[in-house]
This record gives structure tokens, sequence and C-alpha cells, in this order.
């Protein structure tokens, strides 16, 4: 009976004591290497940044450039792809909620690891804390790009659920972040290894040349001469130079891209997030590349996007044999710029040079079971053909690839900032500007298509769409250029400009009551 | 203070060895006989015949004589036979003792199993039910749920389908807890938390179940769900017995989905033609054979010695090819007394094997949806497209069923012992200290392997994803799961007569540790099949593709508890107790919780004098109890090594650590206050009992995943006391002995069940939570809602468009709700209820001369279903891709996108026979080998009335959805028939009884 005895004393409930697999912040944050873990946290989450849960469908999947058809009892989904196309999204979606999220925990990461650096004091700390503050900036630019008046979170140990800011107070404190801490951010150039990936001086500019150039769209009022201040600071670094060719971007190895102002440094085993080949391919395709993954056969392109690249009218250049819009996806005549390597089109074959079959292929499909991926689309639900769409092929496929890429993804490039400067001067000097002209042409020589002669917001956009398709700045621009309201193929005009920026997700609406509805949304009160 | 437990279970054993070491001295003997007989019925055979508090005894014969050799000291004999009131007789210099036995009220004096004890029917002042093996379900029974499925008002046990590896969903008065357990905690032999599968139900005694908040309160955070008290058999007196019990058993599909044939398919003209004809639930089923083998021995061994050792051997088959399980189980039960009786040591140890051939539930979804016109295997290379020979086609979601079954395994190894060891020692008379530790150990071993030329793509646990093994060239997956927990007690009980009131009390202390550890490990690229048990030769690892993880983790719960109970003259009697008990799981501020419980009964037939009424005993009871949370750290703010890693130049990645949740120091347990009214009747010289109950609960501080804002929270949800839940309902059972006599005998039961459970609120002050809807599902219907929970409503709403025809353009017609002019989600509305109106089980057994029926109907009435196959495939439209769901309700007209609405919502009524046994016991010589010799048949599932047109109308209680990579099952939203069900199946049983 004497165990009884002593056990009668024991009534210990410390949990803690009972940690194997997880560790307490207490006792953490205590090694150099500890830090460099916690600042990962910070980054790491970018992983996801191209997934089909964040800003691809919000930036891409809303634009003129790519569509999520249904395709039978496929990628339906309830119906979401279909209004993200058509802008008749509700608070309630999914993909809404997920971006909210998502970015929001960038900022709390940022916010939670401040907290700790904060009282340090080294330089070594103030460093980290002017990089981390800098990438909350962007976090938090891409929640006002997106949701606009998103409230503003720096204290981690604030409690009270916040209430939103209006779009211009988010504008002016990602505008003062960027600007104050920008000086105190390393001056390196993408082939620098410590910096790769992470944010650094440039990184802040590039984030201020976006936020500038769609001033006008965010707060009303433009700024076209800091944003063309913002371009030149990173041009004039000769840090950054067009790389030879378009697709070096976008190879298996293209890090340290001389384009790279700032990359995701993804790898298909350490690093894996990077799942475009998944989202985009035909199970089929699995044989082409010999992938240890099968497709989900989803996102594609929009046909009179492709015609963009292969119509002489609107892009000029040399003629020569392309992949048409007819249903078959038969050959013809077209531009031959460089930058088709974007898509995915024409006959597939396996891996040795077979005929890719498809044998469930759809009845009305022209061709039978032989696959060919063609620019044409019969519909967008509810049974768009399996084998129709231009699929985005952009950054290389390789052989033997799995469900991620180890391809670098560049959040900013620098083919952005010359067209970005091109369309500050086209705006502060008139699109006539010569060196405006001159920049764009740099873009479309690399691209081997011909200049043009005369510079018009119409051209500029349509270039910009060529060469940074798929890149998720197709919203933001057609927003800033007055086309995101209008009609495409699958989709009417909007009745209202509401959907220029993305409710407030349901959820977040029913957890936080300090939150008040965008204009235009259910529960909005206007 | 760290527990020294290891210390704790060494010195228990040295305890318990000694004490077998230590033998009584016998002095000298003398022999006594004489004959038992019944009050009208004449010599009584198989009365124990014992001297009082030893183990000495024998049983009586044919003729009712005995013959017992007793030490010279012994006092008092005690003559004891089920059914007939024990007598006690002084032996003094008798040497021949004849008895007359008095028949018992039965339904008074049977002894009930209660949380740390046992009282008598008569003075239980609480809702417990008991059920003994007589009562059990007949046939081929693998889980021990089984035995009791619609057995007791209150006690809902189902399952869909014939999976003989699918558990069983066990709700007591409904739900009541969203926290660790919504399904009753189990106690086997004092063991607390055990698995019920850990005995076979060859070795149970009895099963008790605590239905209310006050019988519930003494196992407090663990109490809310109510208690199922397995109490095992122990070693007989007397002489050795053998017994053996054996079955075969053949199961066969009964029930399917009603799908195109290949002619049907052909001639509705829109799918391809594949060119065969395949019944493809035929190919994937069978007519199972199965037989099960137990063998048991008991006896006492001298000197205070009593012992029971059973072996238990199941083989079954699945009704579906490459399914079923292998099934061991051992058990042996020690019991010692010394010092004059005044020790008592008891030791049970249970071990139980099993290995387990899963299979895929996914099949049955892929039989019913195949296309019947397309051939089982195919050498065309446009199909063969893993290359193992089986047709396979592109489609989501879609593959050959028999390929799926035939070429990717999925087993697990199971393994438990169980280990309880015990010391009471009275001190003086009625004041007993017991002592007892228990210890469970388990293990389960799960492998995956997908080979090579296999085209089936699973969406594995382990990994979230979906993979083939045709994409992965073989892939995978080994997971191994210990979990060990340990238990000490320490009880202190009194009991004494003071006046007219006789008291009983007890104190104790409980201390219980939970450990988990395992590792799961999972990766592809093997070169062959051959090696696939060896991961080292999956290119995965060496390429950094692999995927290895472990995990540990630990929770104690420390209790406090005691009670009293009070009968003032075998008419009043009252019962109150007090748990307090604290876990490592609760918030830093919340550690500890209170549990009282309070009951009060009077015994009217002895205040009045009632004709006809034998008892009639009216109970009121309060009592509160709790609920854990589901896993531990939930209260912590914790950092966890990432699956990315962040690249921190030169090529080089370290990982990073981030949040695992947000803190909640405030965690602490739900708190169900339980109110109780119940009437236990005995009528008409004890031929009709039964009992009422209704009950009022409310179960408030809800433990749930709520959603918060972010920010100012770091992610999204946070667990959470929020809300209340409210249920009441109305229970009664009634048995009654119809028809008497020496050749023919008619007992029939019948129990009722009904409640309502409202979700009364979803708020506090720290947040509110919205509940994610329950959605249709892939392909396709990700977000279509087909049921939720609401605040301020009950559950088991079924959600959606309310159908009103199709037109003739074969489109949909749906009401417009708020006659806006358009179809939308605004004009959804509640279109069923999951949860049934009322559930009742009705038995019968007759006995004539020697033979023996039973049978046992059972139903549910008023609830619905959401019928997924039809919900998906019963649309031209899909015939595509897909057969198609051919019921009563198949529309050929339909020509429109398929939506959901209530022409997919089904009213599931059903009756069934559940069982039905016909038994007969050979008549047996005196001078047999046998002591006894029966034959039976039984038939399971033998007919079903139901308008319900899936496989099984079963209840859902739960719905079983894979979230964040986990299964999990979600109570707040029953109702929903998913598509992974089997076919319901009949059962038919041969078996035998052999005593020795």
């Amino acid at each position: 009976m004497l165990p009884a005895l002593v056990l009668l004393s024991c009534t210990d409930l410390d949990e803690t004591e009972l940690l194997y697999d997880e560790v307490t912040t207490d006792d953490f944050y205590q090694t150099e290497e500890e830090l460099t873990s916690a600042i990962g946290d910070a980054y790491t989450l970018l992983f996801t940044f191209y997934q089909n849960n964040n800003m691809m469908p919000l930036n891409e999947v809303t634009s003129d450039e790519v569509v999520v058809p249904t395709r039978g009892a496929d990628w339906g989904d309830g119906g979401h792809w279909v209004r993200l196309h058509q802008h008749t999204w509700t608070p309630q979606d999914s993909r809404i909620t997920q971006g909210w999220e998502y970015f929001f925990n960038g900022v709390n990461t940022c916010n939670r690891l401040l907290a700790i650096l904060e009282p340090i004091g080294t330089p070594e700390a103030d460093a980290i804390i002017a990089e981390l503050r800098s990438l909350r900036a962007i976090y938090y630019y891409w929640l006002m790009d997106l949701y606009g008046n998103v409230p503003i979170s720096t204290d981690f140990s604030a409690t009270e659920p916040p209430a939103n800011n209006s779009r211009q107070e988010v504008y002016n404190f990602v505008e003062a972040e960027l600007t104050e801490n920008a000086p105190l951010l390393p001056k390196t150039g993408p082939a620098e290894e410590d910096t790769y990936g992470r944010v650094n001086y440039y990184t802040a500019q590039a984030a201020l040349v976006k936020l500038y150039l769609n001033a006008e769209v965010y707060t009303g009022t433009p700024q076209w001469q800091k944003a063309l201040d913002a371009c030149e600071e990173i041009i004039n670094s000769g840090l950054y130079n067009l790389t030879p060719a378009y697709r070096d971007n976008f190879t298996r190895d293209n890090k340290g891209s001389s384009e790279f102002i700032w990359a995701i440094p993804f790898d298909e085993v350490f690093a894996q997030g990077f799942h475009l080949p998944m989202i985009t391919l035909h199970p089929e395709s699995q044989k082409t590349y010999s992938m240890t993954s099968q497709p989900w056969n989803g996102f594609t392109t929009i046909q009179e996007f492709y015609e963009s690249y292969i119509d002489p009218a609107q892009n000029p250049g040399p003629q020569g044999e392309v992949v048409g819009t007819s249903p078959d996806g038969s050959m013809t005549t077209g531009t031959l710029d460089e930058r088709l390597s974007n898509f995915i089109v024409g006959p597939q074959f396996t891996a040795d040079g077979d005929r890719l079959q498809d044998g469930g292929a759809d009845p009305g499909d022209p061709d039978g079971p032989p696959i060919t991926f063609t620019p044409y689309m019969n519909e967008l639900q509810p049974s768009a053909w399996r084998q129709s769409g231009a699929r985005i092929g952009k950054w290389e496929f390789y052989n033997g690839m799995g469900q991620f890429l180890s391809n670098d993804f560049a959040i900013f490039r620098y083919a952005d900032i010359l067209l970005s400067k091109a369309e500050a001067r086209a705006n502060l000097f008139g699109y006539g500007d010569a060196e405006a002209l001159m920049l764009v042409n740099q873009i479309r020589e690399r691209a081997g298509v011909e200049p043009f002669t005369a510079l018009t917001p119409a051209l500029l956009l349509a270039e910009r769409g060529r060469e940074l398709f798929a890149e998720v700045h197709r919203r933001v621009d057609q927003i800033r250029f007055g086309t995101f309201n209008g009609a495409w193929r699958f989709k009417d005009p909007d009745p209202s400009t509401h959907v220029n920026i993305f409710p407030i997700p349901e959820t977040q609406i029913n957890a936080n009551p300090n939150l008040v509805q965008n204009p235009g949304y259910p529960g909005s009160g206007n | 203070m760290p527990m020294e437990i290891s210390t704790l279970s060494k010195q228990t054993v040295m305890l318990l060895s000694v004490c077998f070491l230590a033998t009584s001295v016998f002095a000298q003997e003398k022999t006594i006989t004489g004959t038992v007989t019944a009050a009208q019925e004449g010599p009584l055979p198989g009365v124990n015949v014992l001297v009082k508090g030893t183990t000495t005894g024998t049983v009586t014969d044919m003729e009712g004589a005995y013959r017992i050799t007793v030490p010279d000291d012994a006092d008092v004999l005690v003559f004891s036979s089920i059914g007939y009131t024990s007598q006690e007789v002084t032996i003094g210099n008798q040497t021949t003792i004849d008895v007359v036995l008095q028949e018992d009220v039965q339904a008074l004096t049977e002894v009930v199993v209660v949380g740390y004890g046992t009282q008598e029917r008569k003075e239980i002042t609480s809702s417990v039910a008991s059920v003994t093996p007589e009562n059990f379900n007949k046939g081929n029974i693998t889980d021990v749920a089984q035995l009791v499925q619609g057995k007791v008002a209150g006690l809902s046990v189902s399952r869909a389908g014939g999976d003989p590896n699918g558990g069983y969903a066990i709700r007591l008065r409904g739900l009541s807890s969203l926290g660790a357990n919504t399904e009753p905690l189990v106690v086997i032999d004092g063991q607390i938390g055990a698995d019920l599968n850990s005995v076979d139900p060859n070795d149970i005694q009895s099963i008790d179940i605590l239905k209310d908040g006050s019988a519930a309160a003494i196992y407090g955070t663990r109490g809310s769900a109510g208690v199922i008290l397995i109490t095992t058999k122990t070693g007989t007196q007397g002489e050795t017995q053998i017994d053996y019990s054996g079955y075969v058993s053949s199961e066969a599909p009964a029930r399917l989905v009603d799908v195109m044939s290949a002619s049907e398919f052909r001639d509705l003209g829109i799918g391809n033609d594949r060119g065969a004809s395949t019944d493809w639930y035929d190919e994937i089923t069978r007519t199972s054979l199965s037989h099960t083998h137990n063998l048991s021995l008991s006896g006492a061994a001298g000197s205070g010695t009593s012992y029971r050792a059973s072996l238990n051997y199941r083989d079954i088959q699945g009704v579906a090819i490459e399914t079923g399980f292998d099934r061991l189980n051992a058990r042996l039960t020690l019991q010692q007394r010394a010092f004059d009786d005044k020790l008592s040591i008891n030791l049970n140890v249970a071990s139980t094997w099993s290995q387990q051939d899963l299979g895929w539930n996914d099949a049955f979804k892929y039989a019913a949806i195949y296309n019947p016109t397309a051939p089982v295997r195919t050498t065309d290379p446009l199909f063969n497209l893993a290359g193992g020979g089986y047709f396979e086609e592109n489609f989501v979601d879609y593959a050959n069923p028999v390929a799926v079954l035939r070429q990717n395994a999925n087993e697990q190894l199971e393994k438990q012992t169980n280990i309880m060891a015990s010391a009471e020692y009275e001190f003086i008379p009625g004041l007993r200290l017991l002592a007892r530790y228990g210890q469970q150990a388990g293990n389960i071993y799960h492998t995956i392997y997908l080979p090579k030329n296999a085209f089936y793509l699973p969406t594995l646990e382990v990994t979230g994803r979906a993979f083939s093994g045709f994409a992965r060239s073989g892939y995978a997956v080994k997971e191994d799961d210990e979990s060990f927990d340990q238990l000490f007690e320490s009880i202190l009980t009194y009991e004494t007569n003071i006046s007219n009131i006789d008291l009983s009390a007890l104190a104790g202390y409980s201390y219980q540790s939970f450990n988990n550890e395992g590792v799961e490990m999972a990766g592809g690229g093997f070169l062959t099949d051959k090696t696939s048990e060896n991961l080292a030769s999956a290119r995965d690892f060496a390429n950094g593709m692999g995927r290895v993880e472990s995990y540990k983790d630990g929770s104690r719960l420390v209790g406090f508890f005691g009670r009293v109970n009070l009968n003032y003259e075998n008419t009043y009697f009252l019962s109150a107790s007090l748990r307090r008990e604290g876990s490592t799981m609760f918030g830093e501020n919340n550690k500890w919780g209170d549990f009282p419980a309070l009951s009060v009964g009077v015994d009217l037939s002895q205040i009045t004098d009632f004709p006809w009424v034998d008892n009639l005993k009216l109970r009121a009871s309060y009592g509160v109890t709790g609920a854990l949370p589901p896993d531990p750290y939930l209260s912590l703010q914790t950092l966890e090594a990432g699956t990315s890693l962040f690249y921190a130049g030169n090529d080089g990645y370290v990982s990073s650590f981030g949040p695992e949740r947000n803190p909640n120091p405030n965690l602490r347990w739900e708190r169900k206050k339980e109110f109780d009214i119940g009437l236990d009747f005995v009528l008409v010289d004890s031929r009709l009992t039964g009992t009422i109950d209704y009950y009022n609960r409310s179960t408030s501080d809800l433990i749930f995943e709520a959603q918060v804002p972010v920010p100012p929270n770091l992610v999204p949800t946070t667990w959470l006391n929020i809300g209340t839940l409210d249920s009441e309902g109305f229970e009664f059972a009634l048995t009654y002995d119809a028809y008497r006599s020496t050749d023919f005998n008619w007992s029939t039961a019948l129990n009722f069940t009904t409640y309502t459970i409202k979700l009364a609120e979803l708020d506090s002050d720290e947040g509110s939570a919205s509940i994610p809807p329950a959605n249709l599902g892939t392909p396709g219907q990700e977000a279509t809602q087909i049921a939720r929970a609401e605040p301020g409503k009950e559950i088991g709403i079924l959600w959606g468009l309310t159908f009103e025809r199709i037109d003739e353009d074969g489109k949909f017609v749906f009401s417009d709700l708020n006659g806006d002019g358009a179809i939308n989600t605004d004009d959804q509305s509640q279109v069923g209820q999951g949860l049934p109106d009322f559930e009742f089980g009705w038995n019968n057994t007759f006995t004539y001369k020697n033979f023996d029926l039973n049978f046992f109907i059972r139903g549910a009435i008023g609830h619905d279903l959401v019928n997924s196959y039809r919900a998906f495939y019963e649309n031209p439209g899909v015939a595509t891709s897909y057969n198609v769901v051919n019921t009563k309700y198949f529309n050929p007209n339909l020509d429109d996108a398929q939506i959901f609405s209530s022409l997919f919502v089904e009213d599931a009524t059903f009756v069934e026979m559940d069982n039905a046994t016909l038994g007969y016991t050979l008549p047996l010589s005196e001078n047999s080998a046998f002591r006894n010799l029966r034959l039976y048949l039984a038939g399971q599932n033998l007919f079903m009335i139901t308008d319900y047109t899936g496989p099984d109308p079963e209840v859902r209680f739960q719905d079983r959805s894979l979230q964040d990579g986990r299964y999990t099952n979600v109570v707040l939203t029953p109702g929903i028939d998913r598509r992974e069900t089997w076919v319901w199946a009949r059962t038919f049983t041969f078996g035998v009884n052999v005593g020795f």
C-alpha cells in the first residue's frame, strides 16, 4: 500500500514536461541557427505563393489570360473557378478566404518575429528587423491590392480583433515602411548567395514600383514620378540585365538569373510548392515527362490571349507555322514570338515519341483519343473537352519531374521594371516619349519580334501580357489599364467596379465583429 | 514531480508474488451431504454450494444431491443458483443439510455494476442498463459493440455496410460532447478507457451501461458521452469446467446500389461501349466463409485460488475479395484469497493479436460506377494503362475495382496486451482498501503497397495526397503506432449499518498516464515490387523525396473521488458523489474541475400496497460530467518544424520553425449537466419488468476548433470552449414473460429510444464560431453544401434546393423559395433530418422442450439520408465517364448538370430482422462426457423493410471526411450516406457449444 500513499501526493499537471515533438517558444530562439530558422518561417510561406489556392487564382484566373474550365466531373468545385473568372465571387469562396489567411499569416509571422528581435538591440538584429519590416510591408501591399481596406496590425501581443483601415491608410503604411527600411537593406544583386531569395534594397524598390505604378487605383492620386524614380534606382544599380534568351528566366537551372530582383528559391525536394505541372497538364502528360505524379488537367490559357502572340496585326514579327485556333488545333501561319514557349500546344507525345492517347476522349473531340492541346476551347462548363486549352508551359517542364518543380520563380523581374519605367515615362511625358518606346522595343527585340513604331496604352498592356504572362501581374495591370471590368471569352462585362477589390472573407467577418465588409458585397451596407 | 511508474510496477509484482506464495494451512476436515430442492419444482441441479468466504465448493447433481468436504472450522454453507435467492446455512454439527431454495425476484437482486463498485438493482437510483450474455445478439459477432446493438434503450450502435474491419459508431443518448469522446467511455474490469475490442465477446460476463449524468459523474472528465462497463467472466467454483464453442459462418451481398447493366448502359447510348458485359459487384464480392473457435477452462485449485483461461480465434472473410481478418485473443484471470480471506488478489491478463486485410472502400464506389461494358482485363494498350493487364480509363476518381482490391495491399497488424492487477484488504469488517495497477500496451503496424503496374490513385491518409503505384513506380507506406497507458488507483470502501440505514461509502485516488508515439515512412521508386518490404530499395529515400515522420506525445489525468450510498429500509435510497479531476491537457488557468452528482429513489411498493406490483421505484438524479480536449497541447503556444526548408544561401536549406497553433491558456473541460427522472417497475409476479426514463441535458463550454480573426491571431483557428448543446429524450424498456409452462416458454422484450439534440448556441467571450458545412465532395461538388449545423437548431440538418420536377426540356425545376425569380444558394433550406424520430429493438425468445428460438427485430424511424450515389451518378449525362445509378427515381429525360437538391435526400426509415437463432440442446445422459451440448443455426440481416434505395439505410451518426489529410468523424453533420459504404450483406451461421 506504500505506493498508494506516495502517489496520493502527485498532482502535477504541467504539460510542457510532456512535450516531445514540439518546442515551446520559451525554449526556442536560443542559438543563432534557431533564429535563422525562425526567420525562415516568414519566407517559407512563399512556397505556396503560386499554388492553385493563392496568387495564381486571384490574379490570373480573374483575368483575360487564364481560365480553369469545368471538364465533366473535374474542376467543377461548386462553381467557384467559374465565379472567379466571371467576377461573381462571394465572400464564402474558398480562394478568397485562403488568400486573406495566407497573407495575414505572413504579416503575423513577421510581427511575432519582430516582437522577439526588437528587444535585442544588436546591429545584426537591427538588420533582420529592417528586412522583416520590409517583408511585412510587401505582404501588406498584396493585402491592400487584393482586399483594399484591411486592418493594419503590427503588434503581436494585441488580442483585440482589429477594425479595418482604409486603403489609403494601408497604402501610406506600406510606403512608409518600405522607404524607411529600404536604406538599411543590403544593395546586393541576384548573384549574391547570402541574400538570394530574401528581401534586399532592390526588392523594396521593386515593391515601391508596383505600389506607385498603381497609386491612382489605390488612392486616386497617381505617383508616376515616384514610380520612375524607383525603377531608375534598380536600373541604374547595374546589377540587373535582360537575359540573352527569354526562356533563361524559366529553366530548371534559372537560379540567380540576372533578371531576378526577388525570387522564390524552389526545390523539388527541399522547397516544395511550385506545382504548375500538376494544375495545367493532362493526366496522360505524365508519360510525356516521365512524371512521378499524375497531373490534374486544370489551368489553361484563353484563346484570344494566345492569339495576341501569333496574330501579326497585334504582334508583328517573323511569320511561320504555329498551332492555330481551329477546334482540331491544326497548324496555321502566325508570328514566331520566342515567348510562344509560354504555352504547350499541338500534338502531344510520350517520352518515347509515341502519340499520347486518351481512351476517355470526349465524344465531340475532333481527333478522338490522340491528345492535341488546342488553344480553342469548346465551352467553359460543364464539359470542356479534356484536351482543349493551351497549357501553361512557361517554366521548363523536365523529364522525371514530380509534383513540384525545382525552377525558381521570380516575384519581381527586371523585364517588368523596364516595362514599368516605360509606362511611368509614357504617363509623365506622353505615349510619344521615345525612351518609353525604346524600352518596350528592347523587350520585343529579345523575344525575336519586330519593334513597335509607336506606343499606345493598349499596345503596352498587350506587351506586358505577352512578356509577363502567368507571373501573377495580370489582374492589377487590367485594373490599371481599365480593361478588368470589360468582356472577354466566357466573361460578360461587370455591372459594377466593386469587384476590383475582393470581399473580406465571411469567416473573418463572422469571427471579428470590428470588420466591415467592402462596398458592393453582401453585408457591406452599400 | 516525475512519476516512478516502473518502480511502482516492480513493487506491485513483488507484492503479488509474495501473496501467491502464501498458503493457508488447513486443519482437519469433515464431509457434508444433502439435497437441494426448489419450492415447487423438486430437485434442483447445478446449485453452487460454497463454504462462505472461501473458494471451497461444489455443485449439485441431476438429483439435486451434493457432497462437500469442508474444514472443521467452517461455519456457513452458501447455496446459490441463478433464478433463486441464495441461502446461507450454519453448519454447526450437522453432516446432512437439505435445503429448499426460493425463486428469486431476479429483477431486484440482480447485481448491477456501477462505477467503482456494484449495487443490487433495487438500490440503483440512476439510469443504468445491464445486458447479460443470454440477451446478446447472436451470429457471426466480430465486434463487442455488435453484442448490444439495438438491445438497450438510449444506446445507438450503427455501422453501415458489411466492412468486417469497419468500426461501429456508438452513441449513448445522442450527442452530448464535441470533445475527445463522442462515444461512451469503456471500462473493462476497472481499466478505464479500454479498447472495446481488447475483450472477446465470449469472455464477457455482463455489459452495464451508465446512461445518465449522475451515474457517469464518478468518471469526471470522461463521463459526458456515458460509460460502458464490461465485466469479464471469472473462475468458477468446484470442478474444472471446459467449454468449447465454435461456428462457421457465410456471408453474401444482399443489397447493392442499383446501377445500369451492360445492356441498359448500351441502350442509353451515351457512354462508350467497350464491348464486354461485366457485373462489377459480382467481380468484387464473394460468398465468404468464416470460422471462429473459443475454448475456455475454469475452476478452483484448492487453497483459495480460482482461475479462468480462454483462447479465442477468429478467421473472418469479408464479403469483398481480399478482405477480412484473423484474430487470436487469450485471457487469463486468477483470484487468490489469503489471510482468512481478508486479502484478495486478482490478476487479469489479456492479449490480442489481429491481422487485418483492410481492402479499399473505394472499390465499392468504383464497382457501382465502373462502365459495365468494360472488361475486367485487357491487353489493348489504349486501356492497359498501367501495364498490369487490367482495363483502366483516365477519368477522375475512377479505377477498375477488381484491380484496386487485387493489386494494392492495405494491411494492418494490431497487438494489444492488457494487464490488471489488484489487491484488496479488509482491515475491519466493512472497511476495505483496494489498490490496483492497470496497463494497456497497444501497437498498430500498418502497411500499404501500391505496385508498379497498379493504376488506382488512392488519397493516402499518411500523405494527404493521391498517388498511384504506376505514377510513383511502386509506393510503400509503413506506419507504426505505439500506445501505452498506465492506471493506478487506490480506493477505500466502508459498508455498515446504522439503525435502519445501510450505508456504503468510498473514497479514492486515480492516476492515469497516456503515452503515444510512432513512426511513418512513405516512399516510391521501386525497381521491383518484390522488395516492397524494404524501403531502402525505394529510390525516393535516396533522392530526398521519401517521407519520414515521427511523433511522441503524452498526457496525465489525476482524480480524487468519493461517494456515499444510503438505503433506508429498502424503501428510500440516496447516492451522492463527487470527483475532482485535473488533466495536463487543460490550459494553465483551468487545470482542475469538479463533477458532483446526486440521485434519490423511493420504492412506492414498500409504502403502499399495490396489487400486482412487486416493485415500483421512482427515481431522480442530477449529475455533472466533463469531456477532455481531443489532443494534447491544444492550449500551448509551441513551435514545430515545417515541412519546407528555408534557403540560407549557397544551395543550403535549413529547417524552418513556425507556430503550431494559437495558444489558449483558458482551455477547460466541457461541462454537461444532466437531469434524469425514471421509473423502474416489476409487476405481475415479476413477469413484467421495465424501466422508463426522461432526461434533459445541457453541455456547455463545448471544446471546438473555432474560427478566429486573423489578425490578431496567428492562425485562423483556436481551440476554444464555445457553445452549448441541449438535448432531451425519452426511453423505455419492457420485458414480459408472456407464456410459461413446462414445455413451452415465450418471453418478449421491447425497447424504445427517442431524443432531440439542439445546438443551442455557438458563442463565447473569446469568440464565435461557424461550423464548416458538409459538402458533397470530389469530383466537382467540393463546394456543394448538403448538411450543416446552425446555432438554435436541431442537429441533423440536411440542406439543399427543393426539387419540384424535371421539365419538358429535361431541366431541373427547383422551388424559388425567396421568390426573386432566380435559383441560387438563397433558395436552399432544410430538406431532411439526419437523425431518427425514434429507434426500437424487439426481441422474442421461445423455448419448446429442448428447442430454443430467438429473433430480434430493430429499426430506426423517421431519419433521412443524403444518397451520395444518386447525387453524383443518377443522371444520364454522367454516362460519358461513369455508369449511371438507376433507382426508381431515375429519369432518362434529364438533360442538365447534376445539381444537388431534395431529390437526393430520402426517407431512410427501416425495420430489419437483425438476427434470429434456432437452437437445439441435446438431452444428455447422466454419465455423458459432456456437461452440455447445443447446436444452433443463426441468421443475420435476414430481411430489411425500407424505401431507401441505397444499400444500407442505417443511421449515419457521423460523417467521415478527409480534412487536412486526416480522416475525421464529423459529428455535427449526421445523415450522409457516402459512396465508400460497403454493400449490405446477409450472414448464416452454424455453431456448436459444448461443455465438459
